[in-house]
Protein backbone atom coordinates (compact mmCIF):
# COMPACT_ATOMS: atom_id res chain seq x y z
CA UNK A 1 0.00 0.00 0.00
CA UNK A 2 2.85 2.30 1.18
CA UNK A 3 4.43 1.62 -2.63
CA UNK A 4 1.32 2.39 -4.39
CA UNK A 5 1.38 5.41 -2.48
CA UNK A 6 4.65 6.48 -3.21
CA UNK A 7 4.65 5.62 -7.19
CA UNK A 8 1.49 7.62 -7.36
CA UNK A 9 3.34 10.61 -5.46
CA UNK A 10 6.07 10.36 -8.43
CA UNK A 11 3.36 9.70 -11.33
CA UNK A 12 1.37 13.28 -9.75
CA UNK A 13 4.70 15.42 -9.22
CA UNK A 14 5.79 14.83 -12.88
CA UNK A 15 2.64 15.18 -14.44
CA UNK A 16 2.52 18.97 -13.97
CA UNK A 17 6.44 19.35 -15.09
CA UNK A 18 7.29 20.24 -18.57
CA UNK A 19 7.50 17.67 -20.99
CA UNK A 20 10.94 16.36 -21.89
CA UNK A 21 10.07 14.89 -25.61
CA UNK A 22 11.04 16.84 -28.46
CA UNK A 23 8.69 16.43 -31.05
CA UNK A 24 10.98 15.77 -33.93
CA UNK A 25 9.39 15.32 -37.15
CA UNK A 26 6.65 17.58 -36.74
CA UNK A 27 9.07 20.57 -35.03
CA UNK A 28 12.83 20.88 -36.16
CA UNK A 29 15.36 20.24 -33.78
CA UNK A 30 17.16 23.15 -33.11
CA UNK A 31 20.90 22.05 -32.86
CA UNK A 32 24.16 23.44 -30.99
CA UNK A 33 25.89 26.25 -33.17
CA UNK A 34 29.05 24.11 -33.32
CA UNK A 35 27.13 21.10 -34.53
CA UNK A 36 28.57 19.36 -36.97
CA UNK A 37 26.55 18.50 -40.08
CA UNK A 38 27.40 18.21 -43.65
CA UNK A 39 29.19 20.60 -45.44
CA UNK A 40 28.36 23.43 -47.33
CA UNK A 41 31.07 24.77 -49.78
CA UNK A 42 31.64 28.36 -51.71
CA UNK A 43 33.52 27.56 -54.86
CA UNK A 44 34.55 31.62 -55.05
CA UNK A 45 36.25 31.08 -51.96
CA UNK A 46 37.87 27.80 -53.19
CA UNK A 47 41.41 28.60 -53.54
CA UNK A 48 42.44 24.76 -54.55
CA UNK A 49 45.30 24.85 -52.10
CA UNK A 50 44.03 20.48 -51.56
CA UNK A 51 44.70 21.46 -47.95
CA UNK A 52 41.26 19.71 -46.98
CA UNK A 53 41.84 16.85 -49.34
CA UNK A 54 44.89 16.40 -47.72
CA UNK A 55 44.29 16.22 -43.97
CA UNK A 56 41.00 14.12 -44.82
CA UNK A 57 41.31 11.09 -42.63
CA UNK A 58 39.37 9.04 -45.14
CA UNK A 59 40.16 10.56 -48.11
CA UNK A 60 36.52 11.28 -49.09
CA UNK A 61 37.39 14.80 -50.05
CA UNK A 62 38.66 14.68 -54.20
CA UNK A 63 38.63 17.99 -55.73
CA UNK A 64 40.30 19.30 -59.77
CA UNK A 65 41.12 23.18 -60.54
CA UNK A 66 42.71 24.70 -63.29
CA UNK A 67 44.85 27.93 -63.42
CA UNK A 68 43.04 31.46 -63.62
CA UNK A 69 43.29 32.53 -67.09
CA UNK A 70 43.83 35.86 -65.92
CA UNK A 71 45.11 36.17 -62.09
CA UNK A 72 47.72 33.84 -59.91
CA UNK A 73 45.94 31.45 -58.47
CA UNK A 74 43.37 28.65 -59.06
CA UNK A 75 39.91 27.96 -60.13
CA UNK A 76 37.78 25.10 -59.01
CA UNK A 77 36.02 22.52 -61.45
CA UNK A 78 35.13 19.84 -59.06
CA UNK A 79 34.74 18.95 -55.82
CA UNK A 80 33.41 15.66 -54.23
CA UNK A 81 32.75 14.33 -51.06
CA UNK A 82 32.13 10.75 -50.41
CA UNK A 83 29.84 11.52 -47.47
CA UNK A 84 29.46 7.43 -47.04
CA UNK A 85 32.65 7.59 -45.30
CA UNK A 86 32.96 10.98 -44.04
CA UNK A 87 32.86 11.27 -40.26
CA UNK A 88 32.76 14.54 -40.20
CA UNK A 89 35.59 15.16 -38.41
CA UNK A 90 35.39 18.91 -39.25
CA UNK A 91 39.29 18.52 -39.90
CA UNK A 92 38.65 20.16 -43.46
CA UNK A 93 36.94 22.91 -42.24
CA UNK A 94 39.44 23.86 -39.55
CA UNK A 95 41.97 23.37 -41.92
CA UNK A 96 40.34 25.81 -45.19
CA UNK A 97 42.32 28.92 -45.40
CA UNK A 98 39.45 30.63 -47.24
CA UNK A 99 36.50 29.23 -45.36
CA UNK A 100 35.29 27.97 -48.32
CA UNK A 101 34.07 25.08 -46.68
CA UNK A 102 32.11 25.28 -43.57
CA UNK A 103 29.54 23.08 -41.84
CA UNK A 104 26.36 23.07 -41.58
CA UNK A 105 22.98 21.76 -39.61
CA UNK A 106 22.11 19.60 -41.82
CA UNK A 107 21.69 16.06 -40.93
CA UNK A 108 18.44 14.73 -42.96
CA UNK A 109 20.35 12.38 -45.11
CA UNK A 110 19.39 9.14 -44.80
CA UNK A 111 18.96 7.05 -48.49
CA UNK A 112 17.53 4.79 -50.08
CA UNK A 113 20.65 4.07 -51.85
CA UNK A 114 24.75 4.73 -50.94
CA UNK A 115 25.09 6.18 -54.71
CA UNK A 116 22.85 9.56 -52.87
CA UNK A 117 25.76 9.56 -50.76
CA UNK A 118 28.30 10.91 -52.81
CA UNK A 119 28.31 14.74 -52.83
CA UNK A 120 29.18 17.05 -55.56
CA UNK A 121 29.86 20.48 -56.05
CA UNK A 122 26.73 21.74 -56.64
CA UNK A 123 24.82 19.93 -54.05
CA UNK A 124 27.43 20.82 -51.58
CA UNK A 125 26.93 24.77 -52.86
CA UNK A 126 22.95 24.19 -52.85
CA UNK A 127 23.01 23.11 -48.92
CA UNK A 128 23.66 26.81 -47.56
CA UNK A 129 21.13 26.76 -44.24
CA UNK A 130 22.18 26.33 -40.82
CA UNK A 131 25.66 27.29 -41.61
CA UNK A 132 27.60 27.16 -38.61
CA UNK A 133 27.76 30.87 -37.25
CA UNK A 134 31.48 31.43 -36.36
CA UNK A 135 31.92 30.54 -40.38
CA UNK A 136 28.70 32.52 -41.58
CA UNK A 137 30.54 35.30 -43.77
CA UNK A 138 26.72 36.31 -45.02
CA UNK A 139 25.83 36.87 -41.45
CA UNK A 140 28.76 38.86 -40.13
CA UNK A 141 28.30 40.86 -42.82
CA UNK A 142 32.01 40.66 -43.51
CA UNK A 143 33.24 39.01 -46.63
CA UNK A 144 37.01 37.49 -46.00
CA UNK A 145 39.81 37.77 -48.97
CA UNK B 1 -19.99 -8.20 -52.31
CA UNK B 2 -21.13 -5.99 -55.05
CA UNK B 3 -23.21 -2.80 -54.33
CA UNK B 4 -25.67 -1.83 -56.94
CA UNK B 5 -24.45 2.02 -56.95
CA UNK B 6 -26.73 2.78 -60.07
CA UNK B 7 -29.56 4.78 -59.04
CA UNK B 8 -28.44 7.10 -56.04
CA UNK B 9 -28.57 10.56 -56.01
CA UNK B 10 -25.60 12.89 -56.17
CA UNK B 11 -26.05 14.55 -53.13
CA UNK B 12 -25.66 10.57 -51.48
CA UNK B 13 -22.85 10.26 -53.82
CA UNK B 14 -21.31 12.96 -52.24
CA UNK B 15 -21.96 11.79 -48.92
CA UNK B 16 -20.46 8.21 -49.75
CA UNK B 17 -17.21 9.75 -50.95
CA UNK B 18 -17.02 11.97 -46.99
CA UNK B 19 -17.64 8.89 -45.19
CA UNK B 20 -16.89 5.78 -46.96
CA UNK B 21 -13.14 4.83 -47.00
CA UNK B 22 -11.63 2.48 -49.93
CA UNK B 23 -8.18 0.62 -50.23
CA UNK B 24 -6.46 -1.97 -50.44
CA UNK B 25 -5.28 -5.10 -48.35
CA UNK B 26 -2.21 -4.54 -49.47
CA UNK B 27 -1.87 -0.66 -48.23
CA UNK B 28 -3.48 -1.24 -44.73
CA UNK B 29 -0.85 -4.48 -44.16
CA UNK B 30 1.52 -2.07 -44.94
CA UNK B 31 0.04 1.06 -42.59
CA UNK B 32 0.03 -1.55 -40.12
CA UNK B 33 3.48 -3.09 -40.46
CA UNK B 34 5.05 0.76 -40.96
CA UNK B 35 3.58 1.86 -37.77
CA UNK B 36 4.96 -1.34 -35.70
CA UNK B 37 8.45 -1.50 -36.87
CA UNK B 38 10.17 -3.15 -33.86
CA UNK B 39 13.57 -2.63 -34.27
CA UNK B 40 16.15 -5.34 -33.14
CA UNK B 41 18.34 -4.37 -29.89
CA UNK B 42 21.85 -5.18 -32.03
CA UNK B 43 24.27 -2.61 -31.34
CA UNK B 44 27.99 -3.00 -32.15
CA UNK B 45 29.66 -0.03 -31.48
CA UNK B 46 29.57 3.69 -30.67
CA UNK B 47 26.42 4.23 -33.05
CA UNK B 48 24.36 2.33 -30.54
CA UNK B 49 24.97 4.72 -27.65
CA UNK B 50 22.57 7.01 -30.32
CA UNK B 51 20.30 4.65 -30.85
CA UNK B 52 19.97 4.02 -26.99
CA UNK B 53 19.52 7.40 -27.04
CA UNK B 54 16.38 7.73 -29.42
CA UNK B 55 14.71 5.11 -27.46
CA UNK B 56 15.22 7.47 -24.49
CA UNK B 57 13.05 10.18 -23.13
CA UNK B 58 14.05 12.98 -25.46
CA UNK B 59 13.55 11.33 -28.45
CA UNK B 60 11.72 8.86 -27.52
CA UNK B 61 10.96 6.01 -30.61
CA UNK B 62 7.47 4.64 -28.79
CA UNK B 63 6.10 7.94 -30.79
CA UNK B 64 6.24 5.65 -34.05
CA UNK B 65 5.64 2.24 -32.57
CA UNK B 66 9.10 0.93 -32.64
CA UNK B 67 9.90 -0.88 -29.38
CA UNK B 68 13.64 -2.94 -29.30
CA UNK B 69 12.89 -6.31 -28.64
CA UNK B 70 15.57 -8.50 -27.50
CA UNK B 71 14.81 -11.35 -29.70
CA UNK B 72 15.51 -11.40 -33.25
CA UNK B 73 12.78 -13.72 -33.54
CA UNK B 74 10.16 -10.71 -32.75
CA UNK B 75 12.04 -8.34 -34.58
CA UNK B 76 10.64 -6.71 -37.92
CA UNK B 77 13.69 -4.23 -38.47
CA UNK B 78 17.69 -5.13 -38.53
CA UNK B 79 19.40 -1.72 -37.02
CA UNK B 80 23.09 -2.47 -38.06
CA UNK B 81 24.38 0.33 -35.15
CA UNK B 82 28.41 0.59 -35.55
CA UNK B 83 31.96 -1.07 -36.99
CA UNK B 84 30.87 -4.90 -38.58
CA UNK B 85 34.17 -6.77 -38.46
CA UNK B 86 34.69 -9.75 -40.46
CA UNK B 87 34.35 -11.62 -37.53
CA UNK B 88 31.01 -10.20 -36.75
CA UNK B 89 29.95 -10.94 -40.25
CA UNK B 90 28.93 -14.80 -40.46
CA UNK B 91 26.86 -13.60 -37.10
CA UNK B 92 25.07 -10.65 -38.19
CA UNK B 93 24.00 -12.81 -41.52
CA UNK B 94 22.71 -15.45 -38.75
CA UNK B 95 20.72 -13.29 -37.06
CA UNK B 96 19.19 -11.76 -39.97
CA UNK B 97 18.37 -14.88 -41.06
CA UNK B 98 16.39 -15.67 -37.77
CA UNK B 99 14.09 -13.32 -38.25
CA UNK B 100 10.72 -13.38 -39.54
CA UNK B 101 9.32 -12.00 -42.77
CA UNK B 102 8.98 -9.20 -43.48
CA UNK B 103 12.16 -7.84 -42.53
CA UNK B 104 14.03 -4.79 -43.11
CA UNK B 105 17.71 -3.51 -42.53
CA UNK B 106 18.75 -0.04 -41.61
CA UNK B 107 22.81 0.67 -42.30
CA UNK B 108 23.29 3.15 -39.49
CA UNK B 109 26.30 5.22 -39.70
CA UNK B 110 29.22 5.51 -41.60
CA UNK B 111 30.77 1.74 -40.59
CA UNK B 112 28.01 -0.19 -41.28
CA UNK B 113 27.14 2.56 -44.71
CA UNK B 114 30.63 1.88 -46.30
CA UNK B 115 32.98 1.14 -43.04
CA UNK B 116 33.81 4.78 -42.06
CA UNK B 117 36.92 5.83 -40.37
CA UNK B 118 37.86 1.77 -40.74
CA UNK B 119 37.60 2.01 -44.69
CA UNK B 120 41.55 1.19 -44.98
CA UNK B 121 41.31 -1.69 -42.23
CA UNK B 122 42.13 -5.19 -42.87
CA UNK B 123 39.45 -6.18 -40.96
CA UNK B 124 36.54 -3.87 -41.09
CA UNK B 125 33.57 -5.15 -43.52
CA UNK B 126 32.97 -1.88 -45.99
CA UNK B 127 29.75 -2.01 -45.93
CA UNK B 128 27.06 -4.28 -44.39
CA UNK B 129 25.28 -4.52 -47.83
CA UNK B 130 27.82 -7.39 -48.51
CA UNK B 131 26.20 -9.32 -46.53
CA UNK B 132 22.31 -8.66 -46.07
CA UNK B 133 19.79 -6.24 -47.99
CA UNK B 134 20.27 -3.06 -46.82
CA UNK B 135 17.09 -0.64 -46.92
CA UNK B 136 18.02 2.59 -45.38
CA UNK B 137 21.72 4.12 -45.22
CA UNK B 138 21.97 6.84 -42.29
CA UNK B 139 25.05 8.40 -43.06
CA UNK B 140 27.30 10.40 -39.84
CA UNK B 141 29.67 9.47 -37.37
CA UNK B 142 27.27 8.65 -35.69
CA UNK B 143 24.56 10.28 -37.09
CA UNK B 144 22.33 11.64 -33.97
CA UNK B 145 19.19 10.47 -32.84
CA UNK B 146 17.43 12.81 -34.63
CA UNK B 147 18.94 11.43 -37.61
CA UNK B 148 17.93 8.01 -37.04
CA UNK B 149 14.28 8.93 -36.37
CA UNK B 150 14.69 10.56 -39.69
CA UNK B 151 15.83 7.35 -41.51
CA UNK B 152 13.02 4.83 -39.53
CA UNK B 153 10.53 7.75 -41.36
CA UNK B 154 12.72 6.92 -44.71
CA UNK B 155 11.85 3.10 -44.15
CA UNK B 156 8.07 3.66 -43.14
CA UNK B 157 7.83 5.73 -46.28
CA UNK B 158 9.67 2.92 -48.56
CA UNK B 159 7.06 0.78 -47.33
CA UNK B 160 3.76 2.16 -47.83
CA UNK B 161 5.05 3.24 -51.14
CA UNK B 162 6.15 -0.05 -52.23
CA UNK B 163 2.65 -1.53 -51.25
CA UNK B 164 0.59 1.92 -53.00
CA UNK B 165 2.28 1.50 -55.98
CA UNK B 166 3.80 -2.42 -56.45
CA UNK B 167 7.00 -0.74 -57.60
CA UNK B 168 10.14 -1.81 -55.58
CA UNK B 169 12.22 1.12 -54.47
CA UNK B 170 15.54 -0.13 -55.46
CA UNK B 171 19.09 0.95 -54.24
CA UNK B 172 20.55 0.83 -57.68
Amino acid sequence: MMGLIKGMGVTLKTMTKKKVTHKYPDEPIPMPDRFRGIQHLDPDQCIVCNQCARVCPTDCISLTGHKHPEKRGKVLDTFDINFEICILCDLCTEVCPTEAIVMTHQFELASYSRDDLYKNLEWLHQNNSGIRSENNVNARGVKKK
Amino acid sequence: MDINLEGIRLTEEEELKRNVFTTTLDQVKAWARSHSLWPMTFGLACCAIEMMGTGGAHYDLDRFGSFFRASPRQSDVMIVAGTVTKKMGPLLRRLYDQMPEPKWVIAMGSCATAGGPYVKSYSVIKGVDQIVPVDVYIPGCPPNPAALIYGIHKLQEKIRYEAKTGKRVTNR
